[in-house]
């Protein structure tokens, strides 16, 4: 932070011109300025000596005074130091002031007949220009400094502080009294020691004046800011000072606490401008005047740690933790409304991003890292929020991504490398292999060939200019032609053949390769962007080609390099024998016993006997190798101990589904599946809860035509015993277990879930209330507050039959629907509506299955709910019940298994929460919303490039044999392919739909630069999906442009053209659409989750490239030496 | 003149070394789309150049049948190659410097410095020749640019080394080790299966004779140390006797050079936080916190 930098032109030469005064007379000789200056001084003392005889003064003679003393002081401050004298050059007019003491007898005079506010004014007006704009240094003379410190002294109510009117003359004053302490050092001393002797232990006066203006905004505090680090940077070396500061004055608390009072006065919910926001951008706030004033002293602080004493450092921090992060953010972090927690989050991140000094960092990450708040690290709680609705999971991916580009071992150690430390997730013979590198590309190879068949890109006939051979094969071609070099000296060497090669199809690379991505920018991704002006993407539909892939390798360099550099300094390098893994402490366990912990947990079944597991285990073994990993069936496992991920097959699911639910303790894997199966229908026709809180595309559908129809089926034959159960599993959740995940975030789970607990409490007893409850957590929720409490209501009051009848009123409802007001949300609102229909649609498909169901299913439960109630009211019942029957910490076990567990199995491998909660975010790529997985997968691309070998062998070395419980990243991934595959079988327009959603991100990515002429630099290449699919909308329009008009209408731009792809597509989707056609509202459900599942195919495509070029730069980066201490 | 990337790609042996062999470091010809300074990587190929890769056969590394990834191919084998490189540098092996030539990943320049023994003070360029067919095909070749009396050195080609590797195993055979032995065979004299059985049997026989030979050998050797490359290649190691006008301010580069990110300078916020005390895997738990002074 360029503070002091930023201080320097405010010196006093830039002031001049106010008090030059052209009839100066300092162009005259020294001697007669002098001589001018005993003339004033004569008469000013004869109105002084007659103070006795006319005590309240007269008004002519205070005039008089001021007139001969604003000469006087003019002339002084135009007074150059005498020349000749080396020993003391000090004018003769100064050498007169000091002598007879005339500036102390004056203020004597002024504070003795009175002073009225007008004159004090006047007087710090009158010093304030002298010392700005004196060619000697005055106050190195205590007969200036004195009685500029009476005046003060004077002027200051010591309890009241400044009068208002003072301020902003105060504050120069004391500004510029700063500055001339930067510039002589001395001079600090002498205010010290000055006063010392005067106001003894509250000396340093000037300092003191200042503390209050710490927190002001405008121009005022800013001077007020400066000054004081003026003085912090000067007292950084003055040990006695510092102390003073330190101990005497409140300078650290002030500024600590005002934090938190500004804190407190931030807005608590942060007005969302997208679906793709996701992150606190400069733009964002500086528009919000309450952030600015909390930023800007976020910023005095940071600048503060950087310059100041040790001593006076130590305790700012010591007070921003205790007395800030403690008691302000922590609170912040955990409140339980979903807008609370967005706000805080983003603001974290931003504050995060924000921080340059790194002990100040330090500060924050210890507080993210080891403060318990409620049993949980702030760490904890972060965490669990990746796997919530989705603007909660957006702002905790992007904050996670901030804390990754940190590259702090400690953060590292806590969110993934102890988990990985004991190397418990390996086969025992496979712990030597955590080293290797991938010498001849097979894990990239694995990468490359899980991208879809159907979505590699066969050419469009009409469209395609080039058909975009292999690079290499151009160059094999014509091994002679001349491609036009360029020189670009930073090229790394091969890959330049790369890109000149393409480019030689299209046409010479200006070599302006200097873009990079702003630091301030919220996805400070390791990646930096390349010259956007490659020629590919003028062509037009390149982008359906491969070229990216080199600029995949490129970013994946790059991000590495910075990576590994940023890591030099870590204290051991992880590669699975420093630290040994036998003597690393063991992990911490799945935090599922906390009942405080507000933690989303995935899906619990009863894996506690360890029979059972063994069981699980066993099949779980025999059906990876037999399957290879065909399946997409994941069972999220949650013991005491562990949260782990086992394959499951769909046969297998679907066979334990017809199984009633049993309590015998024949436990086998059928039975957990059953558990599962059970607890998914359960949740899922929760579903008005689920649904709203899972936001983007949780309660996705069938993947699978297969499974499609067995809802159909299901439909049909609902008097089937456990249909519901099937369907409830193939239909809403058929996806996987993974998807639990979300739901359990609003769903009963726990108790401990205080989301959504207390309103189904409420259900229970007074029906009505849902509705209200449901209201208020949709208006909550929901970006579309109108629109879900209209469809609430008719959902709940009326039943299934009025299906219809609801989405006529969705329907008219919607487009008079009051949005934001803004033109420019409109686009992002459509897919709100159409993310509030699907959710809609969702609930009524379920409330009709269960309508037809309900009575088969109840009996399933245990805790059967009374057969009166109606179909409406009988599923949140039964939640209750089942909710308020069951023991938090063993929920699954109590309801569905006898057995209590046995205990904890041990040292069952677990990956820890970040990389489960990524990994089961990953599985459901195909519901996620774009904009979640761009984030995704940013994610795991900046996890990836840490070259820590535990942690490169873990993602990215697909050769490495893992335990069976751990799921591996590649294993997810083959199961995305899967669904993904399964999908486009089910479409034939997919090829289309890919090619329009591939068009539309390309066209996205191009926003950023073809609107503004100076745009340019902090962009990622638009030749290639990644750039589209790193940044977000807002921060392309928004980042390059300060001027809010100007950022209007970019944004205005930008999003016409979004909605116009995203309504292209949508219009391109609903032709192809398989819905069925029974309803509107259908159609649109199935489009939206159609169009997820597309963008989803182009984007897992492009980061399944990305993680092969990570792996291949992996097997050829170069280590870093250590730093050896300072050394930069 | 820009310093020669292989003088930074080489750092860490030479920061190590005792600078013994500063006697002309090679400067290198000029070369168009140099590499910055201080990259690792194999050099560009000249737009004119013949890539490595065989045009007729597949890479061996493509074997997906659909081929659409197949496009990738090529780069598997220059990052397999890649790796090796890096491996070598990685065990920095004494006296051994070597650089992928400017036209092909498959040929790589070497020079070995002999530091004591019966070849002491040779100095010996030599090409690495890797199989296009790598890594499942045979041991790369190593050959001498000009024969050294030896008895593993054919007098005649040059060639030498390979007899250590009778079958080449990917994953367990290493281009590093291919040059670690070709120094080997320099200080201890193996006569077993020799390529040059004269000097072979004068090694058993009459080791005094084969001394002198050697010292002849290596006198030639060192004497047509200055000829140019035999390969004409920008990247082929050509020496030229001491410069101080060119070559100190280079040696300097190479000694104060400092490795950094490409995109160091472009706002690296904050890096290498840890606060971990090495030994532990507990955050925060160093005491003091050298990294802010």
């Amino acid at each position: 932070m360029s503070w002091l930098s930023r201080l320097n032109p405010r010196g006093p030469g830039t002031r001049t011109g106010r008090h030059a005064a052209p009839t100066s007379p300092c162009t005259a000789d020294p001697e007669t300025c002098l001589m001018v200056f005993e003339n004033h001084w004569r008469q000013v003392s004869r109105v002084l000596k007659q103070r006795e005889s006319s005590v309240g003064g007269y008004a002519d003679d205070l005039t008089a005074v001021r007139n001969h003393t604003d000469q006087m002081l003019c002339l002084l401050a135009e007074e150059r130091p005498a020349g000749g004298d080396i020993d003391s050059p000090v004018g003769p007019i100064l050498k007169m002031v000091v002598a007879e003491n005339i500036l102390d007898e004056l203020v004597q005079w002024h504070v003795r007949r009175g002073l009225d506010p007008d004159s004090q004014l006047e007087l710090l007006k009158l010093f304030e220009m002298l010392i700005g704009q004196s060619h000697q240094p005055l106050l190195l003379h205590s007969a200036v400094l004195q009685p500029l410190l009476n005046l003060l002294g004077a002027c200051v109510d010591p309890q009241l502080g400044s009068p208002p009117a003072l301020e902003s003359s105060l504050v120069l004053l004391l500004n510029q009294v700063c500055v001339c302490m930067a510039k002589e050092t001395a001079v600090l001393e002498l205010i010290f020691r000055c006063g010392l002797v005067q106001q003894g232990p509250t000396n340093l006066l000037i300092f003191s004046l200042l503390v209050p203006f710490i927190h002001r905004d405008g121009s005022l505090g800013q001077q007020a800011r400066d000054a004081l680090l003026l003085v912090m940077a000067t007292s950084a070396s003055n040990h006695s000072v510092a102390r003073h500061i330190a101990e005497n004055s409140y300078f650290c608390p002030v500024l600590a606490t005002g934090l938190s009072a500004l804190y407190s006065s931030l807005p608590r919910k942060i007005e969302v401008r997208g679906d793709d926001w996701h992150a606190l951008r400069r733009e964002d706030w500086m528009a919000v005047s309450s952030l600015v004033l909390f930023m800007n002293s976020l910023e005095f602080c940071n600048a503060v740690v950087q310059v100041a004493h040790p001593l006076v450092r130590c305790q700012l921090l010591d007070y921003l933790h205790n007395g800030f992060l403690v008691p302000v953010m922590g609170p912040a972090l955990h409140k339980s409304s979903v807008d609370e927690m967005i706000a805080s989050t983003a603001y974290l991140d931003l504050f995060l991003r924000s921080i340059t000094e790194t002990s100040l960092l330090k500060t924050f990450l210890r507080f993210i890292l080891l403060h318990r708040h409620d049993n949980d690290t702030i760490l904890d709680t972060l965490l669990t929020r990746i796997s919530s609705n989705s603007r909660l999971c957006m702002v905790s991916l992007s904050l996670f991504k901030t804390l990754l580009s940190l590259n702090c071992e400690d953060l590292m150690l806590q969110l993934v490398l102890r988990y990985l430390l004991p190397c418990t997730h390996v086969m025992l013979s496979q712990r030597r292999a955590v080293r290797e590198t991938d010498l001849y590309g097979k894990s990239a190879d694995k990468f490359l060939s899980l991208i879809p068949e159907c979505c590699r890109i066969t050419p469009a006939p009409s469209s395609e200019r080039d058909d975009e051979p292999a690079f290499w094969g151009k160059v094999l071609g014509s091994p002679t032609s001349e491609s036009p070099v360029h020189p670009r000296p930073s090229t790394p060497s091969r890959l330049a053949l790369f890109i000149r090669q393409q480019s030689s199809g299209g046409q010479a690379i200006p070599p302006s390769s200097g873009s990079e991505n702003a630091p301030s920018s919220p996805r400070g991704s390791v990646s930096s962007p390349l010259s956007p002006d490659s020629p590919v993407h003028q062509l037009p539909d390149t982008s359906e080609g491969e070229t990216g892939y080199l600029e995949y390798l490129r970013d994946a360099r790059k991000g590495i390099e910075l990576c590994s550099w940023a890591c030099r300094d870590w204290s051991a390098p992880y590669d699975g024998e420093n630290p040994s893994p036998n003597s690393a402490p063991p992990p911490p366990p799945p935090p599922t016993s906390h009942p405080s912990l507000n933690m989303v947990q995935e899906h619990f079944s009863i894996m506690d006997r360890p029979q059972q597991r063994g069981a699980v285990v066993a099949a779980a073994r025999a059906e990876w190798s037999s399957s290879d990993r065909d399946s997409g069936e994941w069972d999220v496992t949650i013991s005491k101990n562990c949260i782990s991920l086992t394959p499951r097959s769909k046969k297998r699911s679907l066979l334990s589904s017809s199984i009633p639910l049993q309590s015998s303790s024949s436990a086998s894997v059928s039975t957990e599946m059953t558990g599962a199966v059970e607890t998914v229908s359960q949740h899922s026709h929760s579903a008005p809860h689920t649904a709203l809180y899972n936001g983007m595309g949780q309660v996705e559908l069938t993947d699978s035509v297969d499974e499609k129809m067995e809802v159909k089926k299901v439909k049909r034959d609902s008097d089937v015993n456990n249909s519901m159960v099937e369907s409830g599993m193939n239909g809403s959740m058929g996806i996987g277990s993974v998807d639990y995940n979300d739901f359990h975030v609003g769903s009963t789970m726990k108790s401990s879930q205080v989301q959504v607990k207390p309103h189904l409490q409420h259900q229970t007893s007074v029906p009505t209330s849902t509705q209200e409850c449901l209201e208020s957590e949709s208006q909550r929720l929901s970006p579309v507050p109108a629109l879900t409490e209209t469809s609430t209501v008719p959902c709940d009051s009326r039943g299934p039959e009025s299906v219809e009848r609801l989405i006529e009123e969705l329907l008219e409802r919607a487009p008079s629907e009051p949005l934001t007001g803004d033109s420019k949300c409109q686009g992002i609102s459509i897919e709100a509506f159409h993310q509030e229909l699907r959710e809609l649609e969702e609930r009524v498909r379920e409330r009709r299955v269960l309508s037809r169901s309900s009575e088969e299913s109840s009996r399933e439960y245990r805790t059967a709910p009374t057969p009166s109630l109606t179909d409406e009211d009988c599923l949140p019942v039964e939640i209750e019940q089942r909710s308020s029957e069951t023991k938090p910490e063993s929920y699954a076990t109590g309801v569905f298994s006898p057995a209590r567990p046995l205990g904890p199995p041990l040292a069952q491998p677990y990956t820890g929460p970040f990389i489960t909660v990524l990994f089961s975010k990953l599985e459901s790529m195909m519901q996620n919303s774009l904009y979640v997985n761009i984030l995704l997968t940013g994610v795991v691309f900046q996890l990836a490039c840490y070259p820590q070998p535990l942690l490169r062998s873990f993602l990215l070395n697909t050769n490495m044999v893992f335990q069976p419980s751990v799921k591996s990243l590649i294993q997810v991934l083959g199961s995305v392919k899967n669904r993904i595959e399964a999908f486009a079988a089910t479409h034939e327009d997919f090829p289309a739909m890919l090619r329009k959603a591939r068009r539309f991100l390309v066209a996205r990515g191009k926003l950023d630069w073809s609107d503004s002429p100076i745009g340019v630099p902090t962009l990622r290449r638009s030749d290639s999906l990644i750039k589209s699919r790193k940044p977000s909308l807002g921060d392309l329009i928004l980042r390059h442009t300060n001027s809010p008009t100007r950022a209007r209408h970019a944004a205005q731009l930008a999003l016409a053209h979004v909605r116009d792809g995203g309504q292209s597509l949508h219009s391109a989707l609903f032709r192809g659409g398989a819905a069925g056609g029974a309803s509107g509202l259908e159609k649109q459900a199935e489009a939206l989750r159609v169009k997820n599942a597309v963008y989803c195919a182009v984007i897992f495509s492009e980061f399944l490239k990305e993680l092969a070029a990570l792996a291949q730069e992996h097997s050829v980066a170069l280590p870093f030496p250590p730093s050896q201490g300072a050394e930069e | 003149v820009k310093p020669c990337w292989i003088l930074c790609a080489f750092l860490f042996s030479l920061s190590r070394s005792d600078g013994e062999e500063q006697v002309g470091q090679g400067e290198q010809k000029s070369s168009p789309a140099r590499p910055s300074f201080g990259k690792k990587q194999l050099p560009s190929i000249p737009k004119n150049a013949v890539p490595i890769t065989k045009a007729a056969s597949p890479a061996p590394s493509t074997q997906s049948a659909n081929g659409t990834h197949a496009s990738y191919g090529p780069f598997y084998l220059e990052y397999s190659l890649l790796a090796e490189f890096t491996l070598v540098i990685k065990q920095k092996l004494p006296g051994i410097y070597v650089q992928p030539s400017y036209r092909s990943a498959l040929m790589w320049f070497g020079v070995i410095f002999i530091r004591h023994g019966l070849y002491q003070d040779g100095v010996f360029k030599f090409t690495v020749y890797i199989p296009d067919n790598y890594p499942d095909g045979d041991c790369p070749r190593v050959v001498f640019d000009t024969p050294v009396f030896h008895p593993l050195v054919d007098p005649v080609s040059g060639a030498g080394v390979r007899r250590a590797f009778t079958k080449w195993r990917r994953n367990h055979n290493h281009i590093w080790q291919v040059l670690m032995y070709a120094r080997t065979v320099f200080y201890k004299i193996n006569t077993m299966d020799p390529l040059n059985p004269e000097a072979a049997v004068l090694y058993d026989k009459d080791i005094q004779l084969f001394k002198s030979k050697v010292v002849d050998s290596v006198k030639l050797c060192n004497s047509h140390l200055f000829d140019q490359p035999k390969i004409d290649d920008p990247y082929a190691i050509s020496f030229s006797p001491w410069n101080p006008a060119v070559h100190e301010e280079a040696k300097e580069k190479m000694f104060a050079h400092k490795r950094r990110p490409e995109d160091y300078n472009k706002g690296l916020p904050v890096s290498g936080l840890s606060w971990v005390k090495p030994g532990s895997t507990q955050p925060f738990s160093k005491e003091d916190n050298p990294l802010q002074t």
